[in-house]
């Protein structure tokens, strides 16, 4: 690896092209457009194989080259290389040949995507000496930041909307982070977040390192290739919060064509929103190329961003391959995390209902033929959204400590009494 | 929408310890598109404010706006385009994550 960079080349604005240094920034400062990690993708060509990859611990650090450290990671070593699990029982249901899920359910420390995205944004900050990291967050990344800071004996602060419910806050504070609760309305608080983000000279995952975090999305897709037999599905359904993990993932395909690692095929990047909260989704649908904010009500909180960063970036990855957005109801997201759990054993966060039941709409609507291999990125824990379907799971049927009550209800179920 | 105050612009001063400069996305309603918004904004407001992109079509207005002036009232000028119907974002846009 290259002494003083690795493989990355500069930072890019992806409005106007110039070019900055490597440093904790994010926005150009000519049209503030957001910036890029740009690689020097002709020297990792020579050392980035697959055989060099398979090599390597299994780890979303075996693609190292193709993240943004100048030297090797120093958080996070566990992250990533989550099961790619092939999903037969869920492919009946929906209608469709080959299914198969990616699952960060059971990503590690945290139990969604997010650590990957977070431990690349901390190595790099330790890289350009900050000693504190800090997030604005109302679950997952919070928890991911407070975790994988912890680890690495970085001060993490955590900034949260005052309101926040109980349990998510106790998944930050348990790591001792300084979790900070804002009192005012989503608006106001966005924008504090982004002053102190700028006032003080602290890593910002999201804000000032935003460039490099955005880039840990990335080891989704080279998983999903290399664990498919160095291939791309025909179609890869993904959940739209900010755009981001979409547009990351088709550049994870598209660096990987690059590198001959798989073959340039044709594959299709598909988006799911909350019908609660749909600004992405109602745009593609409208084959318009830029998209309206919107109020977020939904039970989705993860995808609940009703003016999404990375949006028009999203809608332009979909027209270029040729995918499709669609929406869901909050009763469609928790029939689609049912399904999952039922079919395949997998407890998904409500993104992952949305995934889901998304998925099962464009099957039906033809968009993912049946023919066609898909791909579903499923992105956090159920355990972590329990409210969102307690209430919503049936009860457990109670008898008295009688072997003669037992036996009714096996009667009920259809169930023949063994006999002694 | 009431009628601006007769006042003369005011001067651009050099940026002091005071001066300070922020940047937002402004989402314009169609409602909005065709009311000089930014303009009734330098009349209300010590603020100097320059636009870096704008997208304008019928459905929506998008202005990418670098305000300089005292945090007090660049704070006071995002809340009066918020009360005019106007979206007021950070450059950054959601920098609350789930």
């Amino acid at each position: 690896m290259q002494a003083t960079n690795g493989f990355m080349k500069a930072l890019k604005c992806r409005e106007c092209g110039r070019e900055y240094p490597l440093t904790a920034t994010h926005v150009c400062e000519f049209d503030f457009g957001p910036l890029e990690v740009v690689y020097d993708y002709a020297t990792i060509k020579k050392s980035l194989t697959r055989e060099a990859i398979q090599r390597r611990e299994q780890t979303m650090w075996r693609y190292r080259e193709l993240l943004p450290v100048a030297k090797e990671p120093t958080v996070g070593f566990q992250v990533g290389y989550t099961p790619l699990v092939r999903a037969d029982r869920l492919a009946e249901r929906l209608g469709v040949r080959e299914l198969w899920i990616k699952n960060d359910t059971v990503n590690y420390p945290t139990l969604s995507f997010k650590d990957r995205v977070v431990s690349v944004a901390l190595s790099r900050a330790r890289e350009l000496g900050f000693t504190t990291v800090a997030c604005a967050s109302t679950g997952n990344l919070a928890n991911s930041v407070a975790a994988n800071a912890a680890a690495a004996g970085l001060r993490a602060y955590v900034f949260i909307p005052a309101d926040l419910e109980q349990g998510k806050i106790v998944n930050s504070l348990i790591y001792g982070a300084q979790v900070i609760g804002i009192k005012g309305h989503y608006d106001e608080v966005n924008r504090l977040c982004a002053e102190i983000a700028g006032k003080y000279g602290w890593a910002f995952v999201n804000v000032n390192m935003r460039p490099y975090y955005a880039e840990g999305s990335k080891s989704m897709g080279f998983e999903i290739a290399e664990q498919l037999g160095w291939k791309l599905p025909d179609h890869t359904v993904i959940p739209m919060a900010s755009g981001s993990l979409l547009t990351k993932i088709h550049k994870s395909y598209q660096e990987f064509i690059k590198l001959g690692l798989v073959s340039s095929a044709d594959y299709k990047v598909h988006g799911a929103q909350a019908t609660g909260c749909n600004p992405i989704s109602s745009a593609q649908k409208a084959g318009l190329d830029f998209f309206k904010p919107v109020k977020p009500n939904t039970i989705a909180k993860s995808l609940a961003i009703g003016t999404p960063a990375d949006g028009f970036y999203a809608l332009k990855v979909m027209r270029e391959t040729g995918g499709a957005a669609e929406d869901v109801t909050d009763a469609e997201i928790r029939d689609g995390i049912k399904l999952l759990a039922e079919t395949e054993g997998i407890f998904a966060e409500t993104a992952g209902g949305v995934t889901a039941a998304v998925a099962k709409k464009l099957i039906a609507s033809g968009k993912i033929p049946a023919k066609d291999s898909v791909v579903l990125c499923i992105t956090g824990n159920g355990l972590k959204t329990l409210d969102a379907v307690v209430g919503h799971t049936g009860v457990p049927r109670e008898i008295r400590p009688s072997l003669r009550e037992f036996e009714a209800l096996l009667t009920v179920d259809d169930i023949a009494p063994v006999n002694a | 929408m009431p009628a601006p105050r007769k006042k003369q612009a005011p001067q651009r001063k050099t940026p002091n310890s005071a001066q300070e400069s922020r940047r937002f996305w402004l989402t314009y309603p169609p409602k909005l598109i065709q009311s000089p918004v930014i303009w009734e904004l330098a009349q209300k407001f010590e603020v100097v404010s320059n636009i870096r992109q704008a997208s304008v079509s019928d459905v929506l207005g998008i202005l990418c706006l670098e305000l300089e002036g005292r945090r007090s009232v660049i704070k006071k000028a995002v809340r009066w385009l918020e009360k005019q119907g106007v979206s007021v974002e950070p450059v950054e846009i959601n920098v609350i994550e789930s």
